[in-house]
């Protein structure tokens, strides 16, 4: 990253793209979330409904996001968060916090860190955890 | 006698905060609310029930059913105890079906998948990644077929948990397999969700275009009314709109006010409200906050009756009775410590019970984790059997009726419902509350508000707030996968079928659905004729959407075949 880069991301407010995948419609959470990271002074852009890996990505440059969160609560988190990480990878995102959010079972947890997640946020999180993670983990 | 030998203590006395103990003796609850936020006495004397209120309040069995909608209650029947089942193929949710019915389940409750519900056939190219993942996916008759495969339908209650617009197809292809197998459908017992208005908030919306939602619910309910009498043809999910984080008042409110959307239709196609009422049923949330949910319960039958009384004129007592099953709360539950929400659940299902179910579904305890592990889903179904078989639960009708505290509660609950039903009919009803995105706004604003409320500390929830521990690493009882070799073979039938099946005949009869469709006549008949010439649902729902404007595809990717 060049210094003026650099000095740019330190000005500017994290910025985080929320979306769900694919055709899961519980989006209570996904919305609870960005309202409450912008609360915390977050940028958030909220994709909404029925995005496919690939859109996801495409705003995430877009937006130039410095995180992207899914959010899965059918059962399909082990379907599309492999989509997802090849598709930030094709597009050299890997300077991007990927956070996933949702129904997950806690034995998925390592298997979605060994894909490329960074962490997982299972329902009943407090925001808290949510807000100091993304703001110790950020890389850009 | 043997001495013990001494062993030493895992947590020495220095390494235990006593401080904390000794605050813990001393602690008070911080808060007096109930979980709505109602603000409530420290003590409810005879001053908060004088003798001339009962009249309002009535017996069991009595206008306005505040006290239950039976006079003898459980002692005539249990509730029904049935589990939601829906996963993986259709061969996948009969087999587990079978399972709970064998271990003492007393009816079927199938759930439709994402997928399904969408009103994609299974090999949708969106689709295809989803099939089976929240419930089973119903493509066409065959389908359909292996689910009731050797099921008795005449001996048994099904629930078939379709909500959006695509109930009115479910409905088809159940009575188009009854029809097959033999049965004749005015015999049929069991309940079609349709409830597609509500089902917009949950995802659903590119299926349920708020005119078309009207449209199909209403024509499930005139179909049923005359060919299926004895079919409950919908319950009214009052359960999603709790879902979506709104208080106990709200919950009943909106619901409500979506089932008045379908009555007023019904009118306006000519049919008196005696003729079809008696077969409308609810589903209604169960919560956490014990009381305050039996008095929900015991508000939303006063005010049911009075409204199919006084507003619609009804005469019979059937069309003034609210008939419900209840959902325990999935959202109260969380992964955190899992096995803690047993608990929850069966002081849920406690609370549906004192409220006078009709049948219930207990969620099992790793909802929050994956769909029901065998073992789950028969915990689950335990939970509701030790209610009813061990604790006295059964024995007397409304056993918190004529409580100082309850029936002040349950007037409370009744005034906050019409406070919210008010407040929507002078925006103009609730179509405008839906057309304005209203109801969006508030469902997003009290979502937030509970998550708030977590976060502070406002409410506790034990392992999340309170008590906490390290994040689990395991699920106790397992979890449950899809078994992605069924689905596949679901989806290869699929294309099969639609290579196979007669296409002239094929063509001729969804023809005639879009057509019927575009004449606005009840397209029941026609579905069931075109699930019998091997149509799909998404080229049903295509058909009809299609004759009302809509794209054939909610996703908008694929062509119609036709």
């Amino acid at each position: 990253m060049s210094k003026s880069k650099i000095q740019e991301s330190k000005n500017r407010k994290i910025k985080v793209l929320v979306s769900k995948v694919g055709l899961d419609g519980h989006e209570r959470g996904a919305k609870v979330v960005c309202n409450l990271l912008k609360e915390a002074g977050m940028e958030v852009v909220y994709l909404g409904l029925y995005q496919m890996p690939k859109d996801v990505i495409d705003a995430a440059i877009d937006e130039d996001a410095d995180v992207i969160g899914p959010s899965f609560l059918s059962g399909e988190h082990l379907v599309y968060t492999p989509l997802i990480v090849e598709e930030m990878k094709k597009a050299g995102l890997d300077d991007v916090l990927l956070v996933v959010g949702g129904v997950i079972p806690p034995e998925d947890i390592p298997t979605l860190k060994k894909m490329g997640v960074d962490e997982v946020f299972s329902a009943g999180s407090l925001t808290e955890r949510i807000v100091t993670y993304i703001r110790n983990n950020v890389r850009r | 006698m043997k001495v013990a030998e001494k062993v030493e203590p895992v947590i020495k006395e220095n390494e235990v905060d006593w401080d904390k103990c000794l605050a813990a003796y001393y602690e008070k609850p911080k808060s007096s609310l109930t979980w709505s936020g109602l603000d409530v006495k420290e003590v409810y004397t005879p001053e908060d029930l004088p003798p001339e209120k009962y009249k309002d309040v009535g017996d069991p069995g009595q206008y306005p059913f505040t006290r239950g909608i039976h006079r003898n209650m459980f002692r005539g029947r249990y509730w029904t105890r049935r589990e939601v089942i829906g996963m993986g193929s259709p061969q996948d949710t009969h087999d587990r079906s079978k399972v709970l019915v064998d271990e003492g389940g007393s009816g079927l409750n199938t759930i439709a998948d994402v997928p399904y519900e969408m009103g994609l056939d299974a090999d949708h190219p969106w689709a295809e990644n989803e099939v089976g993942l929240t419930g089973v996916c119903i493509t066409n008759m065959y389908d359909m077929e292996t689910m009731t495969a050797d099921i008795p339908l005449d001996k048994v209650s099904w629930s078939l948990i379709t909500a959006s617009t695509v109930a009115a197809v479910t409905m088809a292809q159940y009575a188009a397999v009854a029809k097959k197998r033999g049965y004749d459908l005015k015999k049929l017992r069991g309940t079609v969700q349709n409830d597609p208005v509500h089902f917009r908030y949950c995802g659903f919306r590119p299926a349920c275009p708020l005119d078309l939602s009207v449209k199909m619910g209403a024509d499930v309910m005139e179909f049923c009314t005359k060919e299926m009498p004895l079919w409950y043809y919908t319950t009214i999910n009052l359960y999603d709109l709790r879902e979506q984080g709104v208080t106990a008042p709200q919950e009943v409110a909106f619901g409500f006010l979506i089932a008045r959307l379908y009555i007023d239709e019904m009118i306006h196609r000519g049919h008196k409200v005696d003729d079809f009422a008696q077969r409308f049923a609810f589903y209604v949330s169960c919560h956490i906050d014990i009381f305050e949910e039996v008095s929900k319960i015991r508000a939303a039958r006063r005010i049911w009756a009075k409204l199919m009384k006084e507003h619609y004129g009804t005469q019979k007592l059937s069309s003034q009775q609210f008939r419900f099953a209840v959902h325990t709360a999935g959202c109260s539950l969380v992964p955190q410590q899992p096995l803690n929400n047993i608990v929850r659940i069966a002081y849920q299902a406690l609370a549906a019970v004192l409220g006078g179910v009709q049948s219930l579904h207990c969620c099992s305890y790793d909802e929050p984790v994956c769909l029901p592990t065998e073992n789950g889903h028969t915990q689950a179904l335990r939970t509701q059997q030790i209610l009813a078989y061990e604790t006295g639960v059964t024995n007397v009708a409304d056993p918190l009726g004529g409580s100082y505290y309850i029936e002040k509660l349950t007037d409370k609950l009744e005034k906050e419902i019409y406070k919210v039903m008010e407040e929507v009919e002078n925006m103009g009803g609730m179509a405008e509350a839906i057309r304005s995105e209203w109801l969006d706004r508030i469902f997003e604003k009290e979502a937030l508000s509970r998550q708030k409320e977590l976060d502070n500390r406002d409410k506790i929830l034990v392992g999340v707030n309170m008590f906490t521990t390290e994040q689990e690493t395991t699920t106790p009882l397992g979890v449950q996968r899809i078994a992605k070799a069924s689905v596949k073979k679901q989806i290869e039938m699929v294309k099969k079928l639609k290579k196979e099946r007669n296409q002239t005949l094929w063509k001729e009869k969804i023809l005639a659905l879009k057509a019927a469709a575009e004449r606005r006549e009840n397209v029941i008949t026609y579905m069931i004729e075109a699930t019998e010439a091997g149509a799909t649902t998404g080229e049903m729902m295509g058909a009809v959407r299609l004759a009302f404007g809509y794209p054939y595809d909610p996703i908008e990717i694929i062509e119609a075949p036709f």
